[in-house]
């Protein structure tokens, strides 16, 4: 099966290069024949990459050691839940998977537009059959995980030497999050490439108007989708595993995930500018080319080792590799766009500072300057070292003390966007719609102080939050309105039409509400508490209103592990609520310890108890237990982030005009019936004048 | 019930439901002198962590790390010089965060840097794009028109705008 796998992969090799050479001769040709050739040798490509993974699963799934790869992340002990996601869990099997996700999107973007756009398509297949050669030749030459353990026999010939068990799978990996957050966070990665392609294929082929941004709209936001989930997925799982309370510690593959994030968002704002306005097409171009670019940088600064990272598993020497191809991608953008940027040409017009346009404008330089933000101290040490010879550590401190101003000023962007008109806002109506969501953050802000709040930031964060909530409630509202004095369903129902008539809107004020509760959720972080005891049976940890009684510690044994065990008492105002288990755990295969911490968590607050170890004076344990205010809100923020992206990427519901109740009145009679017709129409332009029609929102 | 006690009324649901979840504890313990300093310094394991949230367990450089800090602090020496005495033993890496002077506060600049320079563009830009729209209609009307015509002529391209615009939003 390993050859089998092998021979798959140097097979999609193959077929990528035709697909690549193919392509560009029917570019040149026109020859559809040729072009359909290309287009095929795309979909062998993703097939041979899919048989090429499932090999791997298989090798995994039956224990065969006598793979490398599979023998240094996998033991026969391992439960086949970890042995299907030990699969990315290293090096060479990650960048395979990543292969085959990428694989997924270019087959359904090949499907998809099979047969349609024929002056761009043949360009989209070229430019992501050069992005699978790449990664192709990572798998095939560079960083294959079909390697084998040989050794030599009495006849100095070579023999595969299979070892009777594997090393296992590093602990900190073992947790469900495994199986869910790499493939989240390497989807949203190799789902930027979609929008990448279309972009330089439109610019390569000078394709007209703004159909690929038509087109990729939906991919991007897919992509953005995945993003953040798995942004937020790798944020929980630092949270429950690591133990250290928190879950965010910029990171520099968590800075990595985040900053084509940043311009990726960016991008979906920038985007309705040219969608309506035909505006910054230079600028959407390039932050596609940034967002894809930034994708790889990434994966070079954490594969490279060029910077310190807790995810160490990830370091090799193949960094160069990505810092060619990356080199090789700024290359190929800026030669095309130096080609064909009379292409670009639009003509930008601004009517009034007060506008969407503008607060898209600012809303965009907010979010490159967080990136470069992020990017400049991830990058620091490295230039530091360079220059004075000696590193130094960019840590949270400074990341924070950065960001949070950025953040805060996106936040109230975020609240005064919907509240712009395109074009032109008049005064009048900034002040109406100003007013009660402004008075309403301010009422927030001013009850956050009464009961203590005295940190700046979180007070601010209080108010803006306050502010974007009564503006996005209002925005749905005033359209709910009009809907329900027309149909008379209740305004909760009139919301519903409302939003799936214009799912793109309203679903982007679910993400923007969605974003509101993540800030909320962190700003509880200052209000952080915990306490550390060296704990014996019977003693109480007391932390705000909860009082710890250790009632004692055991050890129990998995097969593929060994635990210590306390078992916590939680009194809370003088009632035991609940049982609390941190453990700790001991993997003898590779020699390592994990964590499991024993999360408690409400609305209001985390009780988080992690099981430290034991202290080596005393030899009792450590109990270490910390008071996470709000960070649930985080993870609903989270889901609500992604409802609202799947709510946008909906199709809008056509909106079926309903007779105003005069019009109702009169029934149309039917010949031969005694029921009187039901009138709908599905089409605006059949709308009768005066009849009164439906209202229908501005597009965002 | 009028739009804007509608509104209030949610205000007040929405204050009423923040307030109730906002935890009442704020006064919560404070962070010890040690504790805060330990914010300022790195865990030198490697792990790339602040010094008092490494938790790695039998971590080699977290504890001895936090008891050289207690035993500072508890001979009651400045801030400043406890910190000083960490970069001389471990050498800049220890820092959290880079230092405000030398070559190394370029890293506080950039971002300051990025915000100016990016706001000069915005800024440089929309004025472009308002210069360009008011040239637009003057080039439609000619040099010679009176006030009035420019007037209704920035009108009736406004109005042409609106309509491309309403034209846009109902196609598909």
């Amino acid at each position: 099966m390993d050859i089998f796998g092998s021979y798959a992969l140097l097979l999609a090799f193959a077929f990528a290069l035709y697909a690549i050479v193919g392509g560009i001769a029917a570019i040149i040709t026109r020859r559809p024949l040729l072009i359909k050739s290309a287009r095929n040798a795309g979909f062998a490509v993703c097939a041979l990459i899919w048989i090429g993974t499932a090999s791997l699963w298989y090798l995994f799934f039956t224990d065969n050691f006598s793979m490398a790869y599979v023998a240094a992340h996998s033991n026969r002990s391992l439960s086949p839940y970890y042995k299907f996601s030990a699969l990315w869990s290293g090096q060479e099997g990650s960048l395979l998977f990543w292969s085959f996700l990428l694989s997924i999107y270019v087959f359904s973007v090949l499907f998809t537009y099979r047969g349609k756009h024929p002056e761009l398509m043949p360009y989209v297949g070229v430019v992501m059959a050069g992005v699978q050669i790449f990664f192709l030749t990572m798998n095939n030459f560079v960083a294959s995980p079909f390697g084998v353990f040989a050794g030599q026999g009495s006849g100095g010939i070579l023999h595969l030497v299979t070892r009777s068990d594997g090393s296992g799978l590093n602990p900190l990996l073992q947790y469900p999050e495994m199986a869910i957050h790499p493939p989240t966070l390497y989807s949203g990665y190799t789902g930027f490439t979609i929008p990448f392609a279309f972009a330089l294929a439109a610019l390569l082929g000078r394709y007209p108007g703004e159909k690929w941004i038509h087109l990729t709209r939906r991919w991007t936001m897919i992509a953005w989708c995945f993003q953040s989930a798995g942004i937020l997925l790798g944020a929980h799982w630092a949270y429950a595993v690591l133990g250290w309370g928190g879950y965010w510690g910029w990171d520099p593959v968590e800075n990595a995930s985040l900053m084509p994030w940043l311009t990726g968002t960016a991008f979906l704002h920038s985007v309705m500018m040219q969608e309506k306005r035909g505006m910054m097409r230079v600028w959407n171009v390039w932050l596609v080319f940034i967002t894809f670019m930034l994708c790889m940088l990434g994966t070079s600064l954490t594969r490279s080792g060029a910077v310190n990272s807790v995810h160490a598993f990830a370091e090799s020497n193949i960094g160069h590799w990505f810092w060619s191809f990356l080199l090789l991608i700024l290359l190929v953008c800026l030669a095309a766009y130096f080609k064909n940027r009379d292409y670009l040409r639009s003509d930008n017009q601004l009517d009034s500072m007060l506008s969407r346009e503008s607060s898209f404008l600012f809303n965009n330089l907010i979010l490159l300057v967080a990136c470069v933000a992020v990017l400049a101290g991830t990058l620091f040490p490295v230039l530091s070292e360079a220059v004075r010879g000696s590193k130094i550590s960019v840590g949270p401190p400074f990341f924070n003390r950065v960001n949070i101003p950025i953040a805060m000023f996106l936040l109230f962007l975020t609240g005064v966007g919907p509240l712009l008109a395109w074009r032109k806002t008049s005064t009048e109506s900034l002040k109406k719609n100003f007013g009660l969501p402004l008075v309403g953050g301010v009422i927030v802000a001013v009850i956050a102080l009464a009961l203590g709040l005295r940190d700046f930031y979180v007070t601010l964060c209080v108010l803006l939050s306050g502010f974007v909530t009564l503006t996005i409630l209002s925005e749905f509202y005033r359209g709910a309105r009009v809907i329900s004095a027309r149909t008379g369903a209740n305004i909760f129902a009139s919301a519903g039409q409302l939003t799936m008539r214009n799912t793109r809107r309203y679903g982007g004020y679910v993400v923007h509400f969605g974003m509101v509760l993540i800030f909320i959720g962190i700003c509880g972080q200052a209000f952080n508490q915990d306490k550390q005891m060296d704990m014996t049976t019977g003693s109480v940890l007391t932390l705000g209103q909860y009082r710890l009684h250790l009632q004692n510690y055991d050890s129990t044994q998995a097969p593929n592990y060994t635990a210590e065990r306390a078992t916590i008492d939680v009194e809370k105002n003088g009632r035991s609520v609940m049982m609390l288990y941190p453990t700790r755990r001991f993997y003898p295969s590779n020699q390592e310890s994990g964590t499991m911490v024993a999360i408690a968590s409400t609305l209001r607050e985390d009780l988080y108890v992690v099981y430290a170890g034991t202290n080596p004076d005393t030899n009792l344990p450590v109990i270490h237990a910390y008071l996470n205010p709000l960070v649930k809100w985080i993870w609903l923020g989270g889901v609500v982030v992604v409802l609202g992206t799947i709510l946008a990427l909906l199709p809008n519901r056509q909106a079926a005009m309903v007779l105003s109740p005069a019009a109702t009145q009169a029934p149309i009679p039917v010949p031969g019936s005694t029921q009187p017709a039901h009138v709908s129409f599905s089409a605006r332009s059949q709308l009768p004048a005066g009849a009164g029609s439906t209202w229908s929102p501005p597009e965002k | 019930m009028t739009s804007r006690r509608r509104i209030a009324l949610i205000s007040t649901v929405f204050v009423a439901i923040a307030s109730a979840l906002v935890p009442l504890h704020i006064d919560a313990q404070r962070s010890d002198r040690a504790k805060s300093l330990g914010t300022k310094l790195m865990c030198m394991c490697g792990c790339g962590q602040i010094l008092t949230q490494c938790n790695h367990i039998n971590c080699p450089s977290s504890g001895p790390m936090l008891k050289e800090l207690d035993a500072h602090v508890a001979k009651g020496e400045a801030d400043d010089l406890i910190i000083q005495d960490f970069v001389q033993e471990y050498g800049e890496k220890v820092l959290s965060a880079p230092p405000t002077s030398g070559f190394n506060a370029i890293a506080w600049y950039i971002p300051g840097i990025a915000f100016v320079i990016g706001l000069g563009i915005v800024v440089a830009l929309i004025r472009m794009w308002r210069q360009r729209d008011v040239a637009r209609v003057a080039t439609a009307v000619g040099p010679s028109a009176p006030a009035h015509d420019v007037l209704s002529e920035v009108h009736n391209v406004q109005l042409d705008r609106a309509r491309q615009q309403a034209d846009r939003d109902t196609e598909d």
